[in-house]
């Protein structure tokens, strides 16, 4: 990977991280935009589509609820995808398998992202008495600043998680590649389909719909008979 | 009654500022700084000096509402602070009026935005992503954020312009039920959806594709797991060793 590649990758990790909590909100965060995008600025899209098809759905039910802090989907998304381009070339291997085992290395690893956003948001608690100080001494332009500040915070949480899925990533791809890279390529067609399938049991487990079991099987149902017929 | 005294492209400033809400979010006072942060522009058009630190203060106090929903609370703050420039009694105060609207709000939001329309943009834009296309994003992009940035702009201008009369208008758009019409599509969504899927995994394979309905058993099985309290990424590990076991005896 050539170095505009791994800036492009940190430049999306930092957009994507902001984006989940401190900036704009417009859902790039969200691992099915994150992970083609990452995909695209290394030249594999298909690969970011594949990891933003697999991690889509799997904590889409953990809500940033008042102080709540869900797993860090966005840079799982976006460490996925850089590792497996950036591994896949150190060690040559490649395909939908390869990607996938990429996609479950990265995705415990991607847990310390709660760790980094609890620490940046303990870190802003600082902000309220500067800001109160600032106020004191009328100059209430400076609470601008902090806030931004508080911003710039949110931006190191997110380099520092995607930093550490792709240096703590690239170390375990190393070592497990040659022993599972087989068993991935082999159950890669399977495999592709089961974790966006364990993803929608998770939502189905997680959502709050009366009924919400007899209407996913009735159009599972509906759906498989339906393609079955035509 | 008097002209409004915010220039609109103030309010524009407001509405872009407004994106960065979350930016200093904090456990003390969550969203506080950021809502002066927002507001500040506007603030400067009524107030100055000690009544402009004045006026930040008041908003420096704990607040934590729902990002999108934030907007008509900001619309409806800036009514109420031009009436108090203007030395009107308002019927409600600034810190009263915030107080009670931003614990019903952040309900109304969570479940409209985080619980219902992302996740049925999420189940629309994969059906495009398991054909291969990269138009998934866009898509997802598209669904969620027609109604998101529409609540963000027009959610402000509006809340400026009728004040306390936000309350009734967020009331009469039933956006509650509406999430849970959109948690309902959802579920259908990801029905069809696992259909799919399983229809090509049965093809793929080799198995005559009606075998594919008794797959509902495990995915029934994983969601009484999840309920039950199973980490998903214990479940990702286990259906994967599942899948690898499987796919290695198939092939010895």
């Amino acid at each position: 990977m050539s170095l505009a590649n791994w800036f492009g990758a940190a430049l999306m990790a930092v957009v994507a991280g902001l984006d989940r909590t401190a900036a704009l909100q417009v859902m790039i965060s969200r691992p099915l935009v994150a992970a083609p995008l990452t995909g695209w600025l290394l030249g594999a899209p298909q690969s970011g589509l594949l990891v933003g098809s697999a991690v889509e759905l799997l904590w889409l039910g953990r809500l940033p609820v008042g102080a709540a802090i869900p797993p860090d989907d966005t840079q799982v998304a976006v460490g996925a995808t850089t590792l497996s381009v950036c591994m896949g070339q150190t060690l040559g291997l490649h395909g939908p398998g390869f990607v996938l085992l990429c996609v479950l290395v990265a995705l415990p690893i991607g847990k310390i992202g709660q760790v980094f956003d609890r620490l940046v948001r303990n870190w802003n608690n600082r902000l309220i008495p500067e800001a109160e100080k600032a106020l004191a001494d009328g100059r209430p332009d400076w609470l601008e600043t902090l806030h931004l500040q508080g911003v710039g915070r949110f931006a190191l949480a997110a380099l520092a998680t995607f930093g550490t899925i792709l240096g703590g990533g690239s170390l375990v791809v190393w070592l497990v590649a040659p022993v599972l890279g087989p068993w991935f390529t082999l159950a890669a067609t399977p495999l592709r389909i089961t974790l966006p399938l364990v993803g929608i049991a998770v939502v189905l487990g997680t959502i709050n719909v009366n009924r919400s079991w007899t209407l996913f099987g009735a159009s599972f149902g509906s759906a498989l008979l339906l393609l079955w017929l035509v | 009654m008097d002209e409004p005294r915010i220039p609109k492209a103030t309010l524009a400033t407001v509405i872009l500022r407004s994106f960065l809400l979350q930016g200093s979010w904090n456990f003390e006072r969550m969203q506080n700084l950021g809502f002066v942060y927002a507001l500040v522009p506007a603030l400067r058009q009524l107030f100055r000096g000690e009544e402009l630190a004045a006026a930040c203060q008041r908003h420096l106090v704990y607040f934590n509402t729902h990002p999108y929903l934030a907007s008509p609370v900001l619309g409806a703050t800036l009514a109420l602070e031009e009436q108090r420039s203007r030395g009107e009694p308002g019927v409600l105060g600034v810190a009263e009026f915030k107080g009670m609207i931003m614990a019903p709000y952040a309900a109304i939001g969570d479940a409209l935005f985080w619980g219902g329309l992302r996740p049925m943009a999420a189940g629309v834009a994969l059906f495009v992503a398991v054909k291969g296309s990269l138009w998934a994003p866009a898509v997802f992009l598209l669904l969620f954020n027609l109604p998101h940035l529409w609540l963000r702009c027009f959610g402000l201008l509006r809340g400026y312009r009728l004040g306390l009369g936000v309350i009734e208008v967020i009331q009469r758009h039933r956006l509650p039920d509406l999430a849970v019409r959109c948690k309902e599509a959802t579920v259908v969504l990801l029905g069809v959806l696992s259909g799919f899927l399983v229809y090509i995994v049965c093809r793929q394979q080799g198995v005559a594709e009606l075998w594919g309905l008794f797959l509902l058993v495990p995915l029934y099985l994983l969601a009484a797991l999840v309920r039950k309290g199973w980490s998903t990424l214990l479940l990702v590990f286990l259906v994967t060793a599942l899948v690898l076991g499987l796919s290695g005896l198939a092939v010895s």
